[in-house]
Protein backbone atom coordinates (compact mmCIF):
# COMPACT_ATOMS: atom_id res chain seq x y z
CA UNK A 1 0.00 0.00 0.00
CA UNK A 2 1.68 3.61 -0.72
CA UNK A 3 0.08 6.75 0.94
CA UNK A 4 0.17 9.87 -0.67
CA UNK A 5 -0.30 12.96 0.77
CA UNK A 6 -3.20 15.44 0.42
CA UNK A 7 -4.01 18.86 1.45
CA UNK A 8 -7.22 21.19 1.46
CA UNK A 9 -8.64 24.11 3.51
CA UNK A 10 -10.62 21.12 5.12
CA UNK A 11 -10.21 17.38 5.73
CA UNK A 12 -13.24 16.92 3.75
CA UNK A 13 -11.39 19.29 0.85
CA UNK A 14 -8.17 16.82 1.22
CA UNK A 15 -10.32 13.54 0.92
CA UNK A 16 -11.97 15.20 -1.95
CA UNK A 17 -8.75 15.72 -3.89
CA UNK A 18 -7.37 12.07 -2.76
CA UNK A 19 -10.22 10.58 -4.87
CA UNK A 20 -9.85 12.78 -7.66
CA UNK A 21 -6.63 11.46 -7.72
CA UNK A 22 -7.21 7.69 -6.98
CA UNK A 23 -10.36 7.92 -9.24
CA UNK A 24 -12.36 6.22 -6.62
CA UNK A 25 -14.95 6.84 -4.00
CA UNK A 26 -13.79 7.68 -0.36
CA UNK A 27 -14.89 3.84 0.82
CA UNK A 28 -12.10 2.66 -0.99
CA UNK A 29 -9.69 4.29 0.46
CA UNK A 30 -7.36 3.75 3.70
CA UNK A 31 -7.07 7.55 4.68
CA UNK A 32 -4.87 8.67 8.01
CA UNK A 33 -5.75 12.24 9.17
CA UNK A 34 -2.44 14.11 9.40
CA UNK A 35 -3.54 17.53 10.24
CA UNK A 36 -6.81 19.07 11.18
CA UNK A 37 -6.63 22.81 9.33
CA UNK A 38 -7.74 25.63 10.74
CA UNK A 39 -9.73 28.32 9.05
CA UNK A 40 -8.05 31.27 10.74
CA UNK A 41 -8.95 34.67 11.02
CA UNK A 42 -9.29 37.21 7.84
CA UNK A 43 -7.37 34.81 5.94
CA UNK A 44 -4.93 35.50 8.55
CA UNK A 45 -3.15 32.15 9.92
CA UNK A 46 -4.70 30.14 8.77
CA UNK A 47 -3.18 26.06 8.50
CA UNK A 48 -4.39 23.60 5.68
CA UNK A 49 -6.00 20.01 6.21
CA UNK A 50 -3.23 17.36 5.75
CA UNK A 51 -4.19 13.48 5.06
CA UNK A 52 -2.29 10.15 3.89
CA UNK A 53 -4.34 8.19 1.77
CA UNK A 54 -3.77 4.93 0.01
CA UNK A 55 -5.81 2.56 -2.12
CA UNK A 56 -7.29 0.08 0.35
CA UNK A 57 -6.20 -3.59 -1.18
CA UNK A 58 -9.16 -5.61 -1.13
CA UNK A 59 -9.57 -9.18 0.56
CA UNK A 60 -7.04 -11.68 -1.11
CA UNK A 61 -7.68 -13.24 2.00
CA UNK A 62 -4.91 -16.03 2.19
CA UNK A 63 -4.80 -19.70 3.66
CA UNK A 64 -2.62 -18.00 6.42
CA UNK A 65 -5.38 -15.47 7.41
CA UNK A 66 -7.73 -18.41 7.17
CA UNK A 67 -5.14 -20.41 10.15
CA UNK A 68 -4.74 -17.78 12.19
CA UNK A 69 -8.90 -16.78 11.94
CA UNK A 70 -9.32 -20.61 13.05
CA UNK A 71 -6.54 -20.44 15.52
CA UNK A 72 -7.68 -17.18 18.04
CA UNK A 73 -10.69 -18.62 17.49
CA UNK A 74 -9.80 -21.90 18.73
CA UNK A 75 -8.01 -19.64 21.66
CA UNK A 76 -11.12 -18.02 22.58
CA UNK A 77 -12.78 -21.51 23.47
CA UNK A 78 -9.73 -22.71 25.18
CA UNK A 79 -9.86 -19.95 27.63
CA UNK A 80 -13.80 -19.91 28.08
CA UNK A 81 -13.60 -23.65 28.67
CA UNK A 82 -16.13 -24.35 26.16
CA UNK A 83 -13.71 -26.68 24.44
CA UNK A 84 -14.96 -27.11 20.51
CA UNK A 85 -13.52 -27.94 17.24
CA UNK A 86 -12.76 -25.00 14.43
CA UNK A 87 -13.21 -25.19 10.88
CA UNK A 88 -12.46 -21.96 8.53
CA UNK A 89 -13.31 -21.47 5.19
CA UNK A 90 -13.59 -18.32 2.65
CA UNK A 91 -16.38 -17.33 1.51
CA UNK A 92 -16.79 -14.84 -0.79
CA UNK A 93 -15.22 -11.96 0.68
CA UNK A 94 -15.43 -13.53 4.23
CA UNK A 95 -14.09 -16.28 6.26
CA UNK A 96 -16.78 -18.27 8.00
CA UNK A 97 -15.41 -20.21 11.17
CA UNK A 98 -17.72 -22.93 11.97
CA UNK A 99 -17.57 -24.56 15.73
CA UNK A 100 -18.36 -27.96 16.80
CA UNK A 101 -18.93 -28.18 20.09
CA UNK A 102 -21.23 -29.71 22.90
CA UNK A 103 -22.82 -27.03 24.40
CA UNK A 104 -23.92 -24.68 21.46
CA UNK A 105 -26.29 -23.08 23.73
CA UNK A 106 -23.79 -21.24 25.95
CA UNK A 107 -22.01 -19.89 22.68
CA UNK A 108 -24.93 -18.62 21.31
CA UNK A 109 -26.59 -17.02 24.13
CA UNK A 110 -29.68 -15.11 24.47
CA UNK A 111 -30.94 -14.23 21.08
CA UNK A 112 -27.47 -15.25 19.46
CA UNK A 113 -26.26 -12.37 21.79
CA UNK A 114 -22.81 -14.75 22.80
CA UNK A 115 -21.94 -15.50 19.16
CA UNK A 116 -22.09 -11.99 18.21
CA UNK A 117 -19.87 -10.36 20.82
CA UNK A 118 -17.63 -13.79 19.82
CA UNK A 119 -17.77 -12.73 16.05
CA UNK A 120 -17.37 -9.10 16.95
CA UNK A 121 -14.52 -9.30 19.42
CA UNK A 122 -12.15 -12.17 16.67
CA UNK A 123 -13.19 -9.91 13.57
CA UNK A 124 -11.24 -7.19 16.01
CA UNK A 125 -8.39 -9.54 16.96
CA UNK A 126 -7.98 -10.63 13.12
CA UNK A 127 -8.26 -7.48 11.71
CA UNK A 128 -5.86 -5.73 14.19
CA UNK A 129 -3.16 -9.37 13.58
CA UNK A 130 -3.42 -8.98 9.79
CA UNK A 131 -3.94 -5.25 9.19
CA UNK A 132 -6.56 -5.88 6.97
CA UNK A 133 -10.43 -5.32 7.20
CA UNK A 134 -11.70 -8.68 7.35
CA UNK A 135 -14.88 -9.82 7.68
CA UNK A 136 -16.37 -12.99 9.66
CA UNK A 137 -19.07 -14.96 10.45
CA UNK A 138 -19.14 -17.50 12.98
CA UNK A 139 -21.70 -20.27 13.19
CA UNK A 140 -22.54 -22.33 15.65
CA UNK A 141 -24.76 -25.89 14.82
CA UNK A 142 -25.77 -23.90 11.37
CA UNK A 143 -27.47 -21.31 13.90
CA UNK A 144 -27.05 -18.50 11.60
CA UNK A 145 -29.09 -20.16 9.16
CA UNK A 146 -31.89 -21.12 11.42
CA UNK A 147 -32.09 -17.65 12.55
CA UNK A 148 -31.58 -15.82 9.32
CA UNK A 149 -35.17 -18.37 8.27
CA UNK A 150 -36.97 -17.38 11.46
CA UNK A 151 -36.40 -13.39 10.61
CA UNK A 152 -36.92 -13.93 7.57
CA UNK A 153 -40.65 -15.68 8.43
CA UNK A 154 -41.22 -13.09 10.97
CA UNK A 155 -40.51 -10.76 8.55
CA UNK A 156 -43.23 -12.12 6.09
CA UNK A 157 -45.75 -12.47 8.87
CA UNK A 158 -45.87 -8.77 9.89
CA UNK A 159 -45.99 -7.89 6.26
CA UNK A 160 -48.88 -9.69 5.63
CA UNK A 161 -50.14 -8.28 9.05
CA UNK A 162 -49.35 -4.87 7.92
CA UNK A 163 -51.61 -5.45 4.17
CA UNK A 164 -54.33 -6.62 6.32
CA UNK A 165 -54.81 -3.95 8.68
CA UNK A 166 -52.94 -0.71 6.35
CA UNK A 167 -51.19 0.04 9.42
CA UNK A 168 -47.50 0.36 10.02
CA UNK A 169 -45.58 -2.00 12.76
CA UNK A 170 -42.31 -1.88 14.46
CA UNK A 171 -40.54 -4.65 15.76
CA UNK A 172 -37.91 -4.64 18.44
CA UNK A 173 -34.89 -3.61 18.32
CA UNK A 174 -32.35 -5.07 16.07
CA UNK A 175 -28.96 -5.11 15.23
CA UNK A 176 -27.83 -4.31 11.64
CA UNK A 177 -27.59 -8.02 10.46
CA UNK A 178 -30.70 -8.72 11.13
CA UNK A 179 -32.48 -5.82 10.24
CA UNK A 180 -30.77 -5.78 6.54
CA UNK A 181 -32.22 -9.56 6.99
CA UNK A 182 -35.21 -7.85 7.55
CA UNK A 183 -35.58 -5.34 4.57
CA UNK A 184 -34.02 -7.69 2.39
CA UNK A 185 -37.14 -10.13 2.80
CA UNK A 186 -39.75 -6.88 1.95
CA UNK A 187 -37.72 -5.67 -0.81
CA UNK A 188 -39.61 -7.21 -3.59
CA UNK A 189 -42.93 -6.34 -2.44
CA UNK A 190 -44.25 -3.40 -3.91
CA UNK A 191 -47.21 -2.61 -0.98
CA UNK A 192 -44.94 -2.62 1.70
CA UNK A 193 -42.17 -0.18 2.80
CA UNK A 194 -39.20 -0.78 5.49
CA UNK A 195 -36.82 1.76 7.35
CA UNK A 196 -34.95 1.58 10.33
CA UNK A 197 -35.87 4.04 12.96
CA UNK A 198 -33.56 5.20 16.05
CA UNK A 199 -30.36 6.07 17.08
CA UNK A 200 -27.39 3.76 17.16
CA UNK A 201 -26.54 0.32 17.00
CA UNK A 202 -29.77 -1.37 17.74
CA UNK A 203 -32.32 0.04 15.69
CA UNK A 204 -36.26 -0.85 15.40
CA UNK A 205 -37.22 -1.33 11.88
CA UNK A 206 -40.44 -0.26 10.75
CA UNK A 207 -42.75 -1.61 7.95
CA UNK A 208 -45.32 0.34 6.67
CA UNK A 209 -47.66 0.31 3.84
CA UNK A 210 -46.48 1.79 0.79
CA UNK A 211 -49.44 4.68 1.08
CA UNK A 212 -47.88 6.96 -2.18
CA UNK A 213 -47.58 5.09 -4.30
CA UNK A 214 -51.43 3.56 -3.98
CA UNK A 215 -52.91 7.28 -3.81
CA UNK A 216 -50.71 7.78 -7.03
CA UNK A 217 -52.29 4.82 -8.43
CA UNK A 218 -55.56 5.82 -7.30
CA UNK A 219 -55.55 9.40 -8.52
CA UNK A 220 -54.15 8.19 -11.79
CA UNK A 221 -57.02 5.91 -12.48
CA UNK A 222 -59.37 8.60 -11.22
CA UNK A 223 -58.07 11.42 -13.38
CA UNK B 1 -12.14 -16.09 33.87
CA UNK B 2 -8.63 -13.85 34.82
CA UNK B 3 -7.33 -15.28 31.51
CA UNK B 4 -10.00 -14.50 29.41
CA UNK B 5 -10.34 -11.41 30.17
CA UNK B 6 -6.20 -11.07 29.67
CA UNK B 7 -6.12 -12.97 26.15
CA UNK B 8 -8.82 -10.62 24.69
CA UNK B 9 -7.42 -7.65 26.49
CA UNK B 10 -3.97 -8.37 25.09
CA UNK B 11 -4.95 -9.07 21.53
CA UNK B 12 -6.55 -6.02 20.88
CA UNK B 13 -4.47 -3.57 22.82
CA UNK B 14 -1.29 -1.88 21.38
CA UNK B 15 0.87 -2.29 24.46
CA UNK B 16 0.19 -6.03 25.31
CA UNK B 17 2.66 -5.50 28.13
CA UNK B 18 0.80 -3.00 30.02
CA UNK B 19 -2.35 -5.13 30.66
CA UNK B 20 -2.52 -6.02 34.04
CA UNK B 21 -5.79 -7.85 35.25
CA UNK B 22 -6.99 -8.57 38.92
CA UNK B 23 -9.54 -11.05 40.00
CA UNK B 24 -11.11 -9.98 43.51
CA UNK B 25 -13.08 -13.29 44.12
CA UNK B 26 -16.25 -12.88 46.46
CA UNK B 27 -18.70 -15.50 47.49
CA UNK B 28 -21.14 -15.21 44.58
CA UNK B 29 -19.66 -12.57 42.17
CA UNK B 30 -16.04 -12.52 41.40
CA UNK B 31 -15.05 -8.88 40.00
CA UNK B 32 -12.03 -8.67 37.52
CA UNK B 33 -10.15 -5.22 36.93
CA UNK B 34 -8.57 -4.34 34.13
CA UNK B 35 -6.16 -2.14 33.53
CA UNK B 36 -4.54 -1.18 30.32
CA UNK B 37 -2.15 1.55 29.26
CA UNK B 38 -3.43 5.53 28.60
CA UNK B 39 -3.60 5.35 24.76
CA UNK B 40 -5.30 1.68 24.56
CA UNK B 41 -8.32 2.26 26.96
CA UNK B 42 -9.99 3.28 23.76
CA UNK B 43 -9.30 0.03 22.36
CA UNK B 44 -10.80 -1.47 25.40
CA UNK B 45 -13.97 0.32 25.39
CA UNK B 46 -14.64 0.79 22.00
CA UNK B 47 -16.90 2.55 20.22
CA UNK B 48 -20.20 3.68 21.93
CA UNK B 49 -18.84 0.98 24.41
CA UNK B 50 -19.30 -2.09 21.86
CA UNK B 51 -16.03 -3.52 23.04
CA UNK B 52 -16.53 -3.49 26.96
CA UNK B 53 -20.14 -4.79 26.09
CA UNK B 54 -18.74 -7.60 24.06
CA UNK B 55 -16.30 -8.42 26.47
CA UNK B 56 -18.76 -8.36 29.47
CA UNK B 57 -21.28 -10.56 27.41
CA UNK B 58 -18.68 -13.66 26.66
CA UNK B 59 -17.81 -13.02 30.69
CA UNK B 60 -21.18 -13.88 31.79
CA UNK B 61 -21.91 -17.11 28.87
CA UNK B 62 -18.53 -18.31 30.04
CA UNK B 63 -19.41 -17.68 34.04
CA UNK B 64 -22.39 -19.67 33.96
CA UNK B 65 -21.04 -22.67 33.83
CA UNK B 66 -19.47 -22.40 36.70
CA UNK B 67 -22.21 -21.16 38.26
CA UNK B 68 -20.46 -17.74 39.33
CA UNK B 69 -21.08 -14.26 37.81
CA UNK B 70 -18.30 -12.50 36.92
CA UNK B 71 -18.31 -8.61 36.53
CA UNK B 72 -15.78 -6.67 34.17
CA UNK B 73 -14.42 -3.61 35.74
CA UNK B 74 -12.21 -1.40 33.61
CA UNK B 75 -10.05 0.80 35.24
CA UNK B 76 -8.69 4.48 34.57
Amino acid sequence: MEFQEFEGKSTEEAIESACAHFQVPSEQLEIEIVSVGSPGLFGLGSRKAKIRAALREDGEIGESTLAQGREILQEFLEKMHEPGRVTAEQEDDRIVLRIETEDPGVLIGKQGQTLDALQYLVTKILSKKTRKKIRITLDVEAYRARHNDALTQMALKYGEKVKRSGKAVTLSPMNPYDRRIIHLALQGDKDLKTMSRGEGLYKKVVISPARKRESQEESAASG
Amino acid sequence: MKELVKFIAQALVDHPDQVQVLEVEGEQTSVIELKVAKEDLGKVIGKQGRTARAMRTILSAASTKIRKRAVLEILE
